[in-house]
This record gives C-alpha cells, structure tokens and sequence, in this order.
C-alpha cells in the first residue's frame, strides 16, 4: 500500500507542477494578445455613446479587473485566484463566474464522451480477439483493415459523414443543438426521449472514431498474449477453446484498461469538432466560442479543466494499472 | 581494389533483392498498390494541380451552390466556382503545410529521442519530463488558444507550428527503440572499438531505425493534414487562402451543407480528398510494415 501511495503522492507532484505550467502558458497567451481586450471593451462602450468613466467603470464590473501594477503583480494575483477556484469571470455569459459557466458545460462534455468510449471499447475488445484469432483469415483482414481506416480518419470526417447521411440525405435523427426546445426541462418522458435522440449521432462519431484504436490494440495484445507459455501449456493439457479464450481474453485486456482511461482524458480535448459540428454545448463548442468573442477568462479555464482532466486520467491509469496487475506492483517492490 | 569490387557489388545485390522483396510484398496484396498510386497522384495534385486552372477561380453567378451535374462533378460553392477544382488549388496549401509538419515533427522527435536514449542519464530524465509535459498538454485545444496570438499566415508557417507541437510521439517512440538498439552486439563492438558518438548514432543507429522514421513521418503527414483542415474548419483562423478546411467551414457554416442538400457535393469534396489521403498512406504504411519487417512476412 505504501508503495502505491508514494506513486500517488509523485504523481500529484508532478501533476500540480503542470497545473501551473499550463495556467502560466494562458496567462501570457491572454496578456501577449495583441490589442488589450480590456481597452478595446472600454473604447467599444464609449462608441455605443457611454461617457468615459461610466465605460470603464462598466468594462472593470464585466471583467472583474482592471490590469494594474507590474506583469508579475497581476501574475500572482491570477495564480492566488487559482488556488480559490476563482477563475474570473465570463464576458459572454453576462458576468457569470467561469467556474459555473464550466461545470454547466462539462456534463453535456462528459456523459456522451463516457457512453461513446465505453461503447466503443466493448464492440472494439470483442472484435479485436476475433481479428487477432482469424488474423489470416478473410474476416479478420477485413476488421484489421477497417480499425486502420477507421482509426486513420479524423473525427471530425466521421461527425460530418454522418450528419450528412443521418440528418441530411435520410432525415431520421437531429443533427443539431441538445434536445429540442420545445419541451420543459425536466423528468418527462418527451424532454428525455428527446435527450436520447440528439444525442445518438455525437455518441456514435464518439464510438466510431474510438473504435479503430480499440480493435487494433486488442489484437496485437491477444497475437502477444497467444504466444505466451501458460496458453501453449493449457493447450497441451487439452483445456476446453473457450477456457483458453477466457484466458487470452482477461490476460490482453490489461494493457487496454490503462489506454482506456487515458483516452477518456484525450477526448474532451477531442470534443471540439463533435461539438462544433453538432451544436452540442459542451467544453469545446464553450472553447471555440471563447475564442471567437474574445471572452479570454473562460477561453483560460475552458483549457485549463481540460488540461487537469487529461492529468487526472494519466494518474488513474496508472494507478489503476498497479491495482489490477500484480506484476507491476511486485516490481516495483524489489526495485524500491 | 579487388575489396573495394567485392563490397560494392554485394551491396548491389543486395539493393536488388530488397526491391525484389517490394515488388513482392506489393503484388501479394494489390490494395497497396493502389496506395501507391493515389499517393503519387496526391503529391502531382499538389506539386502540378494549380496550374491547370485559372487564378483566381472562375465565378459563375448563375451557378451558385449547384449539386452535382456532368459540367461540375461534384456541384459548385457559394460563389459558382467548380468545387473539384477548389480541391485541386486547394490542396497545396494543406499539403505543403502537412509535409512542412511532418519534417519537423520527425526531425526534432528523432533527434530528441536518438539524443535522450543514447545518452541516458541526466540529459535523458530532462528531455523525457519536457516530453511527458509536451505529450500531456492537450494538442487542438492549445492550438485553438494560440490561434488567438498567431495567425498562421503561410502554409510554412502553418507547418512549422504545428510540427513543433506535435513531436513528442516521435520524440518517445525512438527513444524506445534507441535503448533496446544500443544493448545490441553491433553497436557494443562499435563502442569496444572506440568509434566517436556521432559515427555510431549517424552510421549504425540512424540506419536501422529509418524504416521506422520514415513510417513515423508518413504517420505524421497526416495528422499535419488533420490538424490544420480541422483548425480551418472550426473557424477560428482567418481566411487566408482557399484549403480543404476553409472548403469545409463555408459548407457547412456558411452554405448549410448540411441542411440543403444541394450543397453536400461541396461538402464532400475536401471529405473524399481527406478520406483517399488517408487510405493511401494506411495502405503505403501496411506495404512498408512488411517490407521492413520479415517477420511479419513468414505469417
């Protein structure tokens, strides 16, 4: 256990370090962009025929700040509200605080890119043993060569095919926005059905841009796993197929869990195109259009919670990769 | 001089037995051919495309977002203009960019990662944290945040940003393979005899890790290709030139292409240029794995 708690506490370590690294990184992206948005919302108001002070007075209300005192003063200041969750607050979404406008953003994120990767790792898993048993054989080419194309291509060319085939030239499924608006929102059936039909294409792009890794990354760890003595050994004392193929089976799936959640990390960054395309309001789109009206705070922490979240998944996986493997954590013990 | 015959003519031979193993490895799967042949017929788009058509396009304002017909293969844009044609003209840009990213992903990847494995130690714990760091800041959500300060001007300037974002993969991978390389017989017996670093790496490291390089760089072609047409079509970079990805954005965001389906042929245009790219460089790469792998041959 002690062990596992040092890999924790370095991890954490070293997880923070790059918590500050990539908040450093914003913080001089937004300070070095040319044309100071705070002056550049004051001169906007005085245009629309505000006075001078009452501009100001406004833009330093919307903002939060008004940029005083040295480059490094404004620096700690930043780094201080970090600490307090306070990230500033949102131009866009009338002075909301951007800790809110993200948690309300990261749910529409989180639960299709859960349900896209856990679909896609099942059919993937299964898929890759057979690939990796019949690997000379027709089918298993055929499902070799289609995880490559499949893993090839860019989410986004998947998201837009099937817009254009399930929304465009077959019109069964929306294509757009989360749920229709015109039920109330809240635990009715129509509002839920129509939760669940909007969000049928972004889960399946999800699942199908996944899928390719998945398949070819259980065969070559199945095609590794079949080599190996213990299954040769269960083969010559005549162990039924399907016991040997549990075996094959639970022994390839390790290494799979680690990339797993990895992955679940990687994806929100992912996100951005899935939601561009399909008017999903979750931490991409909320990026993209951070980006687009200027609104710098939450452009800053929309990146931030999606760099924690790939660190977060890094330390699980490997966490969770000495949990379920005892032969890490045995060897880490006669090193250490 | 009867040496110097010897060895030039067993290289020779052994040229000529590598290329009989291509051709052999091509003609037993005929798909990698067609790999072959689309990939050339993409690099002659780019190097020759333009210049079969007029600049700029023609506009046509009584042909304004047509679907496809005998005169325009695959309908017209916004503007009348043949959308096959804004493919062709259109992918210079995006692969110069690509190979622009590709050469120096693997340019810095393998020097970093031939640098760091070789050397062990101090140097390699430093440069392997930087790339760790590198690897876990997330790559399109950062460009995104950049594009607010850069603008990307030139196809060059696309390239080299996006390459030195996107060499950490590289970077890891050869360091990999320079560690397992560097415990083997020949390059002991090069150290033995007390040949200088620089001969060893050049000479006996790099050789036998070019196959795997220039895999790496094929790979990283198209990620250069993804990554820029998917920053265009988000719409955050100004309009700069016409490119697959500034193609895709005015479809989609500006045509609707994906609610008037006399816009999708204008859609598919770039998808399809994407899709064969792909499926080229999936199928060269396949061809290469076996090539400079045997072992996989004997299966």
């Amino acid at each position: 256990m002690t062990i596992i708690a040092r890999r924790l506490a370095g991890h954490l370590a070293r997880g923070i370090v790059m918590i500050l690294v990539v908040a450093t990184i914003t913080f001089f992206i937004v300070r070095s962009i040319p044309g100071d948005p705070v002056a550049a919302n004051v001169q906007k108001l005085i245009e629309q025929g505000m006075a001078p002070e009452a501009a100001e007075q406004a833009t330093r209300v919307l903002y939060g700040f008004q940029p005083k005192g040295s480059l490094w003063e404004q620096y700690t200041d930043y780094m201080t509200g970090l600490l307090t969750f306070d990230l500033g607050q949102s131009v866009t979404h009338a002075g909301a605080p951007v800790t809110d406008v993200l948690a309300e953003a990261a749910k529409w994120t989180v639960l299709p890119v859960l349900a896209g990767t856990l679909l896609s790792f099942l059919v993937g898993i299964i898929l890759g043993v057979y690939a990796a048993i019949k690997r000379s054989g027709k089918l298993g080419d055929a499902l070799a060569i289609s995880g490559s194309l499949l893993h090839g291509v860019p989410q986004y060319v998947l998201g837009l095919l099937l817009s254009a085939v399930f929304a465009t030239l077959i019109p069964i499924l929306p294509a757009d926005g989360p749920v229709d608006i015109l039920y109330e929102p809240g635990f009715n059936a129509g509002y839920i059905a129509s939760l669940f039909d909007h969000a049928v294409l972004p889960v399946a792009t999800y699942a199908l841009a996944a899928y390719g890794g998945w398949i070819l990354a259980m065969k070559s760890s199945v095609v590794t796993v079949l080599g190996d003595d213990f299954i040769l050994a269960a083969e010559l004392r005549g162990m039924k197929r399907s016991i040997i193929f549990r075996y094959i089976a639970r022994n390839a799936i390790l290494p799979l869990f680690t990339i797993l959640a990895l992955s679940l990390g990687l994806l929100l960054g992912g996100a951005v195109f899935i939601e561009r395309i399909f008017n999903y309001p979750g931490l991409g789109l909320l990026l993209i259009e951070s980006i687009t009206m200027r609104d710098y705070a939450l452009m800053g922490g929309a990146f931030l919670l999606i760099t924690v979240a790939i660190i977060v998944a890094n330390i699980l996986a490997d966490l969770f990769y000495s949990v379920i493997d005892p032969r890490v954590r045995s060897g880490e013990e006669v090193s250490a | 001089m009867s040496v110097l015959l010897e060895s030039s003519s067993t290289s020779a031979a052994m040229r000529r037995n590598f290329w009989a193993g291509v051709w052999r490895v091509m003609k037993r799967k005929p798909s990698r051919m067609v790999g072959v042949v689309l990939m050339a017929g993409f690099v002659f788009m780019g190097a020759f495309g333009p210049m079969f058509y007029p600049d700029p396009l023609p506009r046509d304002p009584n042909l304004i977002t047509r679907p496809p017909s005998w005169q325009h293969w695959l309908g017209t844009d916004d503007q009348g203009r043949d959308v096959i044609a804004l493919v062709v003209t259109g992918s210079r840009y995006v692969l110069l960019a690509a190979l622009v990213t590709a050469v120096i992903t693997v340019v810095v990847g393998a020097g970093i990662g031939l640098f760091a494995g070789f050397k062990r130690g101090r140097w390699d714990s430093v440069l392997m944290r930087l790339t760790d760091m590198k690897l876990t800041i997330p790559g399109l959500p950062l460009l995104l945040v950049l594009s607010t300060v850069w603008k990307f001007g030139s196809a060059v300037q696309m390239g080299l940003v996006l390459g030195l974002l996107s060499w950490g993969g590289v970077a890891r991978a050869v360091r990999s393979q320079t560690l397992s390389l560097r415990e083997r017989g020949f390059i002991e017996a090069a150290r033995g005899l007390g040949l200088s670093t620089t001969h060893i790496v050049g000479k006996e490291l790099l050789p036998s890790m070019a196959p795997y390089i220039a895999m790496n760089m094929l790979i990283a072609i198209t990620g250069g290709v993804y990554a820029q047409v998917g920053l265009f079509f988000l719409g955050v970079l100004p309009y700069e030139s016409n490119n697959w990805g500034q193609m895709l954005n005015t479809a989609v965001f500006r045509s609707g292409a994906l609610t008037v389906p006399s816009a999708l042929g204008y859609l598919l245009g770039p998808l399809l240029a994407i899709l064969l790219l792909t499926l080229a460089i999936v199928l060269v790469v396949d061809a290469m794995d076996e090539i400079f792998n045997p072992r996989l041959r004997e299966e």
